[in-house]
C-alpha cells in the first residue's frame, strides 16, 4: 500500500507541473500536428493507399511524439536539482519507476486522445465503429514505448548529449511493439475478425510484461548515487 | 577469475587462430563446390563463423554484464566493454558478406527477411552501448548504466528476431530467398565447422587483447587524472 502511495505521489507531482506549466503537452501535440502534416507533404495519398499505409503512420507519428516527450522524463527532476531529493527519498526504486512511468503514459496517452481522432478526420479513414479496439491497441503500444522511454531517460538525463543518445538507444528496441501496434492497427482499421490480428496484441502483451520485469529490474541499478 | 594471466590466453588464442583459421580457408577453398551456387556458396565459409560470432558476442556482453551488476568487479566491466566493440566488427563483417553473397544468389545486396534485420538490429544496439559509454564521463557509473543497456537490448534481439519473423512469414512468402540446401554434405560441413571454431578463437585473441588495452586506457586515465589533481593543488 505504501508503495502504491509512494508511486501516486511521484506521478501527481508530474501532473500537476504539467497541468500548471502545460509545456511537454503543448511540445507534443503541435510536434505530432506537424507530424501529420509533413506526411501530408511528402507522400501524396490516395484513396487505396491511405488504407494501407495509415497504420505505419499513425505509429510513426505516436513514436516521434512519445520520444519527443520521453526524453524529457528526468528533466525536471534534473535542472531543479532534485535527482538526490528522490534518491534519497524513502521509497522503494521500484514506485519512483511506476510512478514516472503513469506520468508519462499519461502525457503521451492525453496527446493520443485528441491526435488519434484528428489522425482519423484528416486521412478520412472509417474507424468510427470500431475506436474502442483501436484505443486498445494504443494503450498497449503505448504502454511498451512508456516502459523503455522511462527506463532509458532515467538513464540519458545524466549523460551528456542526450538529445541524441536517447532516440538512439530507445528507437531499435521499440521495434517489436510497433511490428506488433501497426499490424494489430491495420487489422482493426480494416475490419478483420479479432481472431485474424490476436497473435499481434498477444505480441505487445508478451512485450510489455518482458519490459515490465525488465524495466523495473534495471532500473533499481540506475539510481544509486 | 582466469587459470592463467590475460597475456598467456592471449598468446593461446592468437597461436590457435594463426594454425586453424588458415587451415579452414585451405578447406573451404578446397571443398567440392557448390551444385546450385557455384563459386560464390564459399562465402558461407567467411559469412556464416562472422554471423556466429557476432551472436556468440552478444551473449558474452549480456553475461558480462550480468556478472557485473552482480559481482560489481571492475574486470566484468572491461570484458563487457572489449565484447560490444569486437561484436559489432563482426555483425559488420556478417552484414558485409552476406550482401556480396545475396547479390549474385538472391538476386538483390538486402532484403528485409527476419535474420537480416534482427543483425541489423543487433549492430544498431552495439553501436548505442558503445556511444552511451563515451558520453560518460564517470567510470562506475559509466559501467552500471552500459551493462542495464547491455542487458535490456540483448532480451530484445530475439524478440525483435520473432516478432519479423512473424511478420514476414504472415504476409509473405519468401520470394527471393530460396531455402538453402538441406543438410549439407560432410566435405562442406567439415571445413565450416573448422572455420567457425577459428573465428571463435580469433575473437577471443582480439577479446583479451582488448581487454588489456582498455585497462591500460583506464590507468592511464586515472593517472591522469591524479596528476591534474596534483596540478590543481
Amino acid at each position: 500500500m505504501r508503495f502504491f502511495r509512494a508511486a501516486y505521489a511521484v506521478a501527481w507531482k508530474d501532473v500537476l507541473l504539467e497541468l500548471r506549466r502545460k509545456e511537454t503537452f503543448t511540445a507534443m501535440f503541435f510536434f505530432s500536428l506537424l507530424v501529420l502534416l509533413m506526411f501530408n507533404f511528402t507522400l501524396s495519398l490516395d484513396r487505396t493507399q491511405v488504407l494501407s499505409l495509415a497504420p505505419g503512420l499513425l505509429w510513426l507519428a505516436i513514436t516521434f511524439t512519445g520520444v519527443l516527450g520521453l526524453g524529457k522524463g528526468f528533466l525536471a527532476e534534473r535542472e531543479n536539482e532534485c535527482m538526490d531529493g528522490l534518491i534519497l527519498s524513502p521509497v522503494p526504486r521500484g514506485a519512483i519507476f511506476l510512478g514516472k512511468l503513469a506520468g508519462n503514459f499519461l502525457f503521451i496517452f492525453a496527446v493520443e486522445a485528441v491526435t488519434l481522432p484528428l489522425f482519423v478526420v484528416l486521412f478520412n479513414l472509417d474507424v468510427w465503429g470500431r475506436i474502442g479496439l483501436l484505443l486498445f491497441v494504443v494503450i498497449l503500444g503505448t504502454a511498451g514505448l512508456s516502459l523503455l522511454g522511462t527506463l532509458l531517460s532515467a538513464m540519458t538525463v545524466q549523460v551528456r548529449a542526450r538529445e541524441v543518445m536517447f532516440p538512439l538507444l530507445i528507437l531499435p528496441l521499440v521495434i517489436p511493439v510497433l511490428i506488433g501496434a501497426v499490424q494489430a492497427t491495420a487489422g482493426v482499421m480494416r475490419g478483420d475478425g479479432w481472431a485474424e490480428y490476436a497473435h499481434w496484441i498477444r505480441l505487445l502483451v508478451a512485450f510489455d510484461v518482458v519490459f515490465s520485469v525488465a524495466s523495473f529490474w534495471g532500473f533499481s541499478f540506475l539510481l544509486e548515487d | 577469475m582466469f587459470l592463467f594471466k590475460l597475456p598467456t590466453w592471449q598468446r593461446i588464442m592468437g597461436w590457435g587462430t594463426v594454425v586453424l583459421l588458415p587451415t579452414g580457408l585451405f578447406l573451404a577453398l578446397t571443398a567440392p563446390p557448390d551444385a546450385f551456387q557455384g563459386p560464390a556458396a564459399r562465402i558461407m565459409y567467411v559469412h556464416v563463423p562472422s554471423a556466429w560470432t557476432a551472436m556468440f558476442a552478444g551473449v558474452v556482453l549480456f553475461f558480462n554484464s550480468v556478472m557485473y551488476l552482480w559481482r560489481r568487479h571492475k574486470s566484468w566491466d572491461t570484458a563487457a566493454h572489449a565484447t560490444a566493440g569486437i561484436g559489432a566488427v563482426f555483425t559488420v563483417l556478417a552484414l558485409l558478406g552476406g550482401s556480396i553473397w545475396g547479390k549474385p544468389i538472391w538476386g538483390v545486396w538486402w532484403t528485409w527477411d527476419a535474420r537480416l534485420t534482427a543483425t541489423a538490429v543487433l549492430l544498431m544496439i552495439y553501436v548505442g552501448y558503445l556511444m552511451l559509454r563515451a558520453f560518460l564521463d564517470d567510470p562506475e557509473k559509466e559501467a552500471r548504466f552500459a551493462a542495464v543497456v547491455a542487458i535490456v537490448g540483448m532480451i530484445d534481439v530475439p524478440i525483435i528476431h520473432f516478432s519479423v519473423k512473424w511478420w514476414r512469414t504472415l504476409h509473405q512468402a519468401p520470394s527471393v530467398m530460396k531455402p538453402d540446401v538441406p543438410s549439407m554434405p560432410f566435405e562442406m560441413l567439415f571445413p565450416l565447422l573448422v572455420m567457425t571454431v577459428a573465428f571463435t578463437v580469433f575473437f577471443h585473441y582480439l577479446l583479451f587483447l582488448r581487454m588489456q588495452l582498455l585497462q591500460k586506457e583506464k590507468l592511464i586515465e586515472a593517472q591522469r587524472q591524479a596528476v591534474l589533481r596534483e596540478v590543481q593543488l
